[in-house]
């Protein structure tokens, strides 16, 4: 009897053992580079000797579906779960009253400039260290355009296809000096629902689905019309020629079966897959997709993405970790939040995988070994933008506004002037 | 009743009264509280009072009626589909179930594996470039369907739904065949009736009231479906895909929007209260008579 | 006749293989190794391999299959054995004294047909209070609540099945109630129990919405685990391994279901009929 009592209370223990005490839990992005990077940083950390036991640092990744939703209520309800939790650009806004500022290093103004600095700030305060930069590259098949500029038969029907489609006859050329409708014309060229002889089945993959990640990647296209969320007044500007432009010439695409007829269900995922098949010829996506894609397809190439009449265009946003508010060590969490904004500690998470957005000296130090850093530093402070509102508190409402209205005009449920027409009303309630 | 025979009844009725209480009485409170309340993560602990608000913007929100629309649809559908396909196979395959009584382990397979799972499989056999469905067609006939784009996602899902779930109608009416009668059947085959009439004018009757609930059973869980199209599809090319239970998924995590997702799901409650009643008292005088 | 018999046997082949097609390419696409998935979707594996599965199986920083199946396990058993213990003892007083057949009853077996997001938003913001929130406890209570309708009826089904002389006999013997109910009554709800054990069991497995809301890491159920694999809007998806997580997800119900499918089968009639 007793001894059955004894297990029970074990049992019981055991199912409700709480989170282990006294670390400093920090909860990260899961399941890509960022977490490997982390996870030697944190090691590193753990190994320093003027860190005390109570004062090391444990690791928690979830899942990105829903993390923001559920990181959200996490710290409305003052969770304890964690310390230091992981904070984007476009949704700091929304945490930072459930978040304290924090202090970085003296190096962090050299190790990662201003403007990094400014996708974890809000409200003239620090919110966060800067761990993660993201953007977008236009990947292309180097073999299949080096092809086509060599083919001057193949130049003829590009000319026609163009010129049928876009109403502009439009010759091959090399993707650096891509606009967006030469991204267009080659996608259809290389689409054999309009090139039946193409080698690939499409030209390019947009990635459709109805979630905010796939409006950041289309936001590039747009923007280099010269779109914005509203003007300086604080009016939306989602009415424009520009958010038609590029609206209007995605749809085309879609129709025309120049990206897979299931992408309005495609996300990163599905997407990738398509162009790891060899079946498609180029796509914009995250850099973060860069070994994934040459890995499959060798012979890609990463740039940044064509260029519109406004000039060349990346949508930028950061990943960075910040201090929770109800943090039940918080003198540790801030410990190693400023510990991470050292040069020693940005170097080490770059080496690891990690994508920080780097200045100078630092980004230099990591030329031989990271060369895509630099190209990510480079297209972050040349062409990165912002839109205006896209840090306040309903950016990521706006994005799931928009991702909505917009792949239902994609997708053909609804027409354009209603999808703008949605979209600026939902705006309108959650900016103004 | 004696009282001692009362505080007996009492302490035997106490443990699942007090948890019922205990697990779902203070979320009825809170519902209703923040249901008329305008709340935001950011105010969670201070709610405003604003009335019946929520529940008027709930009404004048053209995706709450579409996502009720779409459960609608989807939930007599695919209960229509279900029960077809259970009762064909549950009465045709019943002489080979009655010698092998594997068969029926293998064919309700899909209704024990996870609708989440079963989203995510539907997911991968789907893709064009990592789907084997996808893959033949292509193979095969230099074609395939968009399954998800706006013009197929309803039917896809509804396919989805109506496979994995056929099984549970023809278990259910698998049962009951067996538990027929045998002697009017033989009584009838012995009169020279052929099966096809055997079927209508003596089995299907006796079958009704099974098939009744059966369809009831799943229309309840299409309406209510959530798992698979969300593994699947999420809530669709401009928001198609959104059923009740997405709308107010979304309204509260995605928008943040707590009083509008309380008030959604109060007035689901009212909906399928007042249809259980309905469906109850029609159960009832169907008994009775 | 024997057309009759091959037909037969060709439509039950033809529905097995449509039903639970989703089930069989997932798991020939765990039997590819990474390189293949893309190359050749098809069904057939040029090179088959258990290293997904070994992937999977694995303990590695990024995943612990054991710990999203233990926390499946605790929280499918709370869910499944839970209402028993509640309904067993009411589920009598309602047989033989028709205790609650105006109320609980109906509201109980109601619960089967009410969305469950319903509940999921006031339970997320009062587990958060009690600190319920991403335990397994916490998610074992409401699947126990999803479980409740179906134990309630098969056990008042149960229960009106019994004779009601064996329990005037040990009336007579002198029994009280407690001693009926442990000696007369309970041995003979042991096949309703174990048939509302197995039902309960698959549900509270295969449950997702309370996983995906109340849990976040310790106490993540295996479904809402898998789901990981198909990472929104980052980290590629290593479909070989995804496909192997969903299979070692799906087994545990998949075994129970298929040794078990006669008891499934009575349960749902009992429960339903009367329902």
């Amino acid at each position: 009897m007793t001894r059955h009592r004894l297990t029970g209370a074990a049992l019981a223990a055991a199912l409700l053992a709480g989170p282990a005490a006294a670390q400093v839990t920090v909860l990260g992005w899961p399941g890509g580079p960022e977490e490997t990077a982390l996870r030697a940083v944190a090691e590193m950390y753990n190994a320093r000797e003027d860190v005390a036991d109570e004062d090391k640092v444990e690791l928690l990744f979830t899942s990105r579906d829903g993390f923001f939703d559920k990181l959200q209520v996490d710290l409305a309800a003052g969770s304890t779960a964690f310390d230091a939790n992981l904070i984007a650009t476009y949704s700091i806004g929304r945490y930072a009253p459930f978040m304290e500022p924090i202090t970085l290093s003296d190096e962090a103004q050299d190790v990662f400039g201003e403007t990094v600095l400014s996708t974890m700030q809000f409200d003239g305060e620090q919110y966060g260290v800067p761990t993660d930069l993201s953007l977008h590259f236009l990947y292309y098949r180097g073999d299949l355009i080096e092809a086509l500029l060599a083919d001057e038969a193949a130049a003829e029907l590009y000319g026609d296809i163009s010129e049928e489609f876009l109403g502009e006859r439009l010759a091959p050329k090399s993707p650096e000096e891509w606009t967006w409708d030469d991204f267009a014309a080659n996608a259809l060229y290389f689409s054999q629902s309009v090139n039946p002889d193409s080698p690939t089945r499409y030209g390019t993959v947009i990635q459709m689905k109805n979630l905010l990640f796939n409006m950041m990647v289309f936001h590039s296209w747009p923007r280099s019309y010269g779109a914005d969320w509203m003007d300086a007044e604080g009016a939306l500007t989602m009415d424009s020629a520009a958010w038609r432009e590029a609206l209007e010439t995605a749809k085309l695409l879609y129709d025309a079966g120049a990206t897979p007829p299931d992408s309005t269900s495609y996300e990163y995922a599905e997407a990738n897959t398509a162009f790891s098949s060899g079946q498609v010829a180029a796509m914009v996506q995250w850099n973060a997709a860069a070994t994934e894609l040459t890995g499959a397809q060798p012979e890609t190439v990463a740039i940044a993405p064509p260029a519109g009449p406004e000039g060349r265009f990346t949508h930028i946003h950061g990943l960075g970790l910040g201090l929770n508010a109800a943090a039940e060590n918080k003198d540790g969490a801030r410990a190693f939040l400023e510990w991470l904004s050292t040069e020693e500690a940005a170097l080490a998470y770059a080496r690891s995988g990690g994508a920080p957005g780097l200045a100078g000296d630092t980004a230099q130090a990591l030329a031989d070994e990271r060369p895509d850093l630099v190209q990510v530093g480079d297209y972050a402070s040349n062409y990165g933008f912002v839109m205006n509102g896209a840090t306040s508190e309903s950016a990521l409402s706006v994005y799931e506004a928009q991702a909505q209205e917009f792949t239902g005009y994609w997708a053909g449920t609804q027409d354009l002037d209603t999808a703008i027409a949605n979209v600026t009303a939902s705006m309108d309630e959650l900016l103004n | 009743m004696p009282r001692h025979t009362r505080r007996e009844t009492a302490v035997l009725a106490a443990p699942l009264v007090l948890f019922l209480l205990a697990i779902l009485g203070f979320p009825v409170i809170l519902s209703v509280v923040y249901g008329l309340s305008e709340t935001t993560f950011q105010t969670l602990r201070s709610p405003s009072f604003t009335g019946l608000d929520n529940f008027s913007r709930v009404i004048a929100d053209d995706r709450f009626w579409q996502a009720a629309w779409f459960s609608l649809r989807f939930g007599v559908i695919t209960a229509v589909l279900q029960c077809a396909l259970g009762l064909f196979l549950a009465v045709y395959l019943a002489p080979l179930i009655a010698r092998h009584g594997w068969t029926v382990a293998v064919l309700i397979m899909p209704m024990v594996v996870a609708p989440a799972m079963m989203g995510l499989m539907y997911r991968l056999s789907l893709h064009e470039f990592a789907g084997p469905i996808p893959h033949y067609m292509w193979q095969w006939f230099g074609w395939s369907p968009a399954f998800l784009n706006a013009r197929n996602v309803f039917a896809t899902v509804v396919v989805a739904e109506t496979l994995q779930w056929t099984p549970f109608a023809f278990l259910l009416l698998l049962a009951a065949y067996q538990t027929l009668p045998r002697d009017v059947a033989e009584a009838a085959r012995v009169d020279g009736t052929r099966p096809w009439r055997l079927f209508w004018k003596i089995e299907l009757p006796l079958l009704m009231p099974t098939l009744w609930i059966a369809l009831f059973i799943r229309f309840i869980d299409g309406f209510r479906v959530f798992d698979n199209i969300y593994t699947l599809v999420g809530s669709g090319p401009g928001g198609i895909t959104t059923s009740m239970s997405i709308y107010i998924y979304e309204a509260f995590l995605r928008q943040g929007d707590i009083g509008r997702a309380l008030a959604a799901a109060i007035l689901l409650f009212g909906a399928a209260f007042t249809l259980l009643s309905l469906a109850q008292r029609l159960g009832r005088r169907r008994r009775a008579a | 006749m024997k057309l009759h018999s091959v037909l037969r046997w060709a439509v039950f082949a033809v529905a097995a293989f449509v039903m639970n097609f989703p089930i069989l390419a997932t798991l020939v696409t765990a039997l590819k190794p990474p390189g293949e998935v893309t190359r050749n979707p098809s069904l057939w594996i040029e090179s088959p391999t258990l290293e997904n599965f070994a992937i999977v199986l694995t303990v590695s920083d990024r995943l612990n299959i054991y710990a999203y199946l233990f926390n499946s396990l605790t929280a499918a058993l709370i869910g499944a054995i839970l209402p028993i213990l509640l309904c067993f003892p009411v589920a009598w007083a309602l047989a033989r004294r028709g205790t609650g057949r105006a109320v609980l009853f109906p509201l109980v077996v109601n619960l089967r047909a009410l969305p469950l997001i319903i509940f999921a938003i006031p339970l997320y913001i009062m587990y958060a209070t009690l600190g319920l929130l991403d335990t397994r406890v916490g998610l074992g209570l409401i699947l126990a609540v999803v479980n409740l309708p179906l134990a309630f009826l098969l056990i008042v089904n149960a229960i009106q099945a019994i004779p009601l002389e064996l329990e005037e006999a040990a009336r007579m013997d002198g029994a009280r109630l407690p001693r009926i109910l442990r000696r007369v009554v309970l041995p003979l709800c042991r096949p309703a129990f174990l048939t509302t054990f197995i039902f309960g069991f698959i549900t509270a497995w295969n449950e997702f919405l309370f996983g995906l809301m109340l849990t976040t890491q310790k106490a993540v159920p295996v479904t809402v685990g898998a789901s990981f694999f198909f990472a929104t809007s980052g980290g590629g998806v290593q479909w070989g391994v995804a496909a192997a997580v969903m299979i070692v997800a799906a087994l545990p119900p998949l075994v129970l279901g298929v040794v078990m499918y006669r008891r499934i089968g009575g349960s749902m009639l009992g429960g339903a009929v009367k329902g």
